[in-house]
């Protein structure tokens, strides 16, 4: 029951980041139904002891990835450069600093997913850099480098660049 | 400013050992380019972070908690509905009631319907499903006149629970906030069963007036407890 008790009281941040990730409220759920049901059926993967919110976190991530790839659209794999050129490209260039002022979403949006889910993990979830390359399985200096990119990106739509 | 970008970043993010972070700190008194790079910095942050906030806020749907909460399932079999017939007649202990609001649910207006209003857990009767949903979301001063839950009155109990009173066709009652469910602490027959309408609805208001701790919730009080999830102020 223990196990069962700690997710529902994860419940609340893991809807928040699985929002963050599917942007749609109810695709986020249902990520967040299907995270509850891999989480149930591996449960004895998960080691006691461990820290259960990175375990779980990292289910819902590469569930999400893996639909993004089964729905066949952009984004899962491009690599970081490619996905900063596809944003110069059809994002900031035609979008002038600023524009987006107040529209996190639609900033969020214009990430490549490499990116949101870095921000997520370190801007809104609290991350530490050592818990998001834990979590996303990645070098910390990825995650340093996406967060970095993903970071100018924002500033620059919403408006924060000085 | 002899500070790179990224280290500004993780200044922000809290990355930094105390020496590093303290150094910045001083050196950002007398250097507004980086006071402002941080501030920037901060500003995304806090942005981020207060467009995010609400979600984690909400009441989480009762199909994410289903997952985790082991339900009694409902069975309308034939022995089951014997039982409950019994335990009617028996006295009151949690399992009989749970028993013979099976047997209401399932002898109610809409037997076709998914019986699964309410559940167990942890030895308690709570609601679920749909009654769990209007006990969540639904606000007494503003239901559609079609509701299939009315909520009556909201009000504190004297542990400083969020309770709501409701009635349904086949269920009325008062549900409490209690470890992120909403337990079933009184529980009459609904208005189904027309005969003892008037009588079930004395009933609850005495029950209601009985557990209050103070006044009743006003429409903003409501509005305010519900979207705070129901916990405790």
């Amino acid at each position: 029951m223990r196990f069962e008790e700690e997710l529902v009281e994860l419940l609340p941040r893991l809807r928040r980041f699985a929002r963050g990730l599917a942007r749609d409220a109810s695709d986020a759920d249902d990520l967040c139904q299907a995270a509850i049901e891999r989480a149930l059926k591996s449960q004895g993967q998960w080691q006691q002891g461990t820290r259960l919110d990175s375990w779980m976190y990292r289910i819902t991530r590469n569930l999400w990835i893996d639909e993004r790839r089964a729905s066949g659209r952009r984004g899962v794999h491009a690599s970081i450069d490619e996905s900063v050129t596809q944003i110069a490209g059809d994002g900031i260039a035609e979008v002038e600093a600023g524009t987006l002022r107040g529209d996190v979403d639609g900033a969020m949006a214009r990430l490549p997913d490499e990116q949101r889910e870095v921000v997520m993990l370190v801007l809104v979830e609290g991350y530490a850099y050592r818990e998001a390359a834990d979590i996303l399985e990645v070098p910390i200096g990825t995650v340093t480098s996406r967060l970095a990119r993903g970071r100018e990106t924002l500033m620059h739509l919403l408006g924060e660049a000085a | 400013m002899s500070f790179d970008p990224a280290t500004v970043a993780a200044f922000v993010d809290g990355e930094l050992d105390d020496l590093t972070a303290r150094r910045i700190e001083r050196e950002a008194e007398g250097d507004p380019a980086l006071a402002a790079e941080i501030a920037r910095h901060r500003a995304l942050k806090a942005k981020l972070a207060a467009h995010y906030a609400p979600v984690a806020e909400e009441p989480v749907p009762e199909r994410l908690r289903a997952l985790l909460t082991p339900d009694v399932a409902v069975d309308t079999s034939l022995a089951t509905r014997r039982e409950a017939k019994r335990a009617r007649f028996a006295p009151i202990h949690w399992g009989a009631i749970a028993a013979s609001l099976v047997l209401g649910l399932a002898l109610g207006l809409r037997p076709w319907a998914p019986a699964a209003s309410i559940a167990e857990a942890n030895g308690a009767v709570v609601a679920a499903g749909p009654l769990a949903d209007a006990l969540d979301t639904q606000l007494a001063s503003n239901q559609p006149p079609d509701a299939a839950v009315r909520i009556g009155l909201s009000f504190e109990d004297k542990a400083g629970r969020y309770c709501r009173s409701f009635e349904s066709a086949s269920l009325d009652g008062i549900g409490c906030r209690d470890n992120g469910r909403w337990r079933l602490e009184r529980t009459m027959r609904g208005q189904a069963g027309t005969d003892y309408r008037q009588a079930s609805s004395g009933e609850l208001a005495a029950a209601t007036a009985a557990m209050m701790g103070g006044d009743p919730l006003d429409a903003a009080a409501e509005r305010q407890a519900r979207d705070k999830g129901w916990a405790r102020r």
